[in-house]
């Protein structure tokens, strides 16, 4: 039980984290920048990001 | 060769402590970080291959790493992940170009980090319940006016009336605790965000810019809106760098 | 970076693990139009917007009910045709074997649909 907290824990983090920079920030724009991180990358980047399925699994299996 | 952004930071007096602070860290895949400095502002970079600029969990971890390690020593301004320009030429001239506006968030966000609340609960569970909300759910289950006959579709309509009442309540409800936090977080002179009903579990997702001193106060201010709302969750995390603080859109 | 950044929660985190799994589902709520399922996707697209609509018209609908301006017979027919849009969205989500799950679409910072 403790460790699910754990582990959860630190999904959160790791979500909260790649929210803030994956779309947050100062945002450049323009022919000047060769950005990397598009719009798409947003919220299926987060996707991908914990894209773990173990983890996944953990979290689902860990709620009951 | 490009150069990918980290942040912008407000250059301090020491000329050589920016190298001191930079030797220290390393950027995504173990890069060594550069800076490029316009006057009093300083933009921390690496080189980067668009092509090699992947967004994985260890890059971006490794990025956030990188800013939060010199939020804990310089006022920034975090860039988003994967802002890579041609030469040090460009970025100073972006900077020069930029330069009043990027003074200003610096001075804005100053000495101060950013929290995130967020407060969840099961809707469901709790329109269920809906004495929860307070007296507002006292008018949900009284019938309207003049209501005399039954039929099929005015039971129909009696039971969308009765959801879209719990609803409304609902509604109220997270107003009122928007109301509280914002209250209770005054003397800790947060500078409050709110995003309201999410999702079904999250009905509020806050943010705030408060004074590095204040963070323990912060943490107080939520540990009694838990006591106060035993039937939410409420989650806390921070400190971070100002990242929903800068409202500055560079090109 | 591998500070745990949670300064508060009571650990009760089953909902924050919820929209984790949300955001994990990548079968989920992102819309994706292949060439092979055109069809399924239009049509995903077409009732999302079709759900939408008859919501907020059922709210409209309520808030005017619950204002207390409608004859009885007003309300009756108002009910039958609510509830006939109601039952006609029922059938078409079975015929495309679509869920309400499937009918809610994150839209990123605006949170989901419905």
């Amino acid at each position: 039980m403790n460790e699910n907290v754990i582990d959860r824990s630190r999904d959160i983090t790791i979500l909260e984290v790649l929210d803030r920079v994956l779309n947050k920030g100062v945002i450049l724009t323009g022919d000047i920048v060769i950005s990397v991180a598009d719009v798409d990358l947003i919220y299926l980047g987060v996707k991908l990001m914990l894209s773990s399925v173990e983890t996944m699994e953990k979290l689902k299996a860990g709620k009951h | 060769m490009g150069k990918m952004i980290y942040s912008i930071i407000k250059a301090s007096e020491e000329p050589t402590q920016i190298t001191e602070v930079l030797s220290g860290l390393r950027g995504i895949s173990g890069a060594n970080l550069e800076f490029v400095q316009c006057a009093d502002i300083i933009a921390v970079t690496c080189s980067a291959e668009r092509k090699e600029v992947v967004a994985d969990r260890s890059n971006t971890l490794d990025y956030a790493g990188v800013i939060d390690e010199l939020s804990k020593t310089c006022t920034l301004l975090p860039v988003r992940f994967g802002s890579v320009m041609e030469s040090e030429d460009d970025i100073l001239k972006m900077l020069e170009r930029n330069y009043q506006g990027i003074q200003n968030n610096l001075d804005k966000v100053e000495g101060k980090v950013e929290f995130g609340l967020k407060v969840f609960c099961d809707t469901e569970k709790l329109k269920s319940r809906p004495e929860i909300f307070g007296e507002e759910n006292i008018k949900i289950f009284d019938k309207p006016p003049g209501r005399q006959n039954n039929s099929v579709y005015l039971d129909y309509v009696n039971k969308k009336l009765i959801e879209y009442r719990i609803e409304e309540a609902l509604l109220l409800f997270v107003n009122s605790v928007i109301k509280e936090i914002t209250d209770c977080c005054i003397s800790v002179g947060a500078n409050g965000k709110f995003r309201k009903m999410v999702n079904q579990n999250n009905i509020i997702d806050a943010l705030f810019l408060v004074e590095r001193s204040k963070t323990n106060g912060l943490i107080g201010v939520v540990k009694e809106l838990q006591v106060k709302y035993p039937d939410l969750d409420f989650i806390l995390t921070g400190p971070w760098p100002p990242y929903n603080f800068v409202d500055i859109t560079i090109s | 970076m591998s500070e745990n950044k949670i300064l508060f929660s009571t650990g009760n985190l089953d909902g924050l693990a919820e929209d984790i799994g949300k955001m994990t589902d990548t079968e989920g709520s992102k819309l994706k139009l292949h060439p092979d399922n055109a069809d399924s996707g239009l049509a995903k697209l077409v009732l999302t917007l079709v759900e939408l609509i008859r919501k907020l018209v059922e709210k409209q609908a309520m808030r005017r009910v619950d204002g207390g301006s409608l004859t009885d017979e007003e309300v009756e027919r108002l009910g039958e045709t609510l509830m006939k849009l109601e039952m006609k969205m029922e059938e078409l989500k079975k015929h495309f074997n679509l869920t309400d799950r499937d009918l809610n679409l994150n839209l990123g910072p605006l949170g989901d649909l419905m």
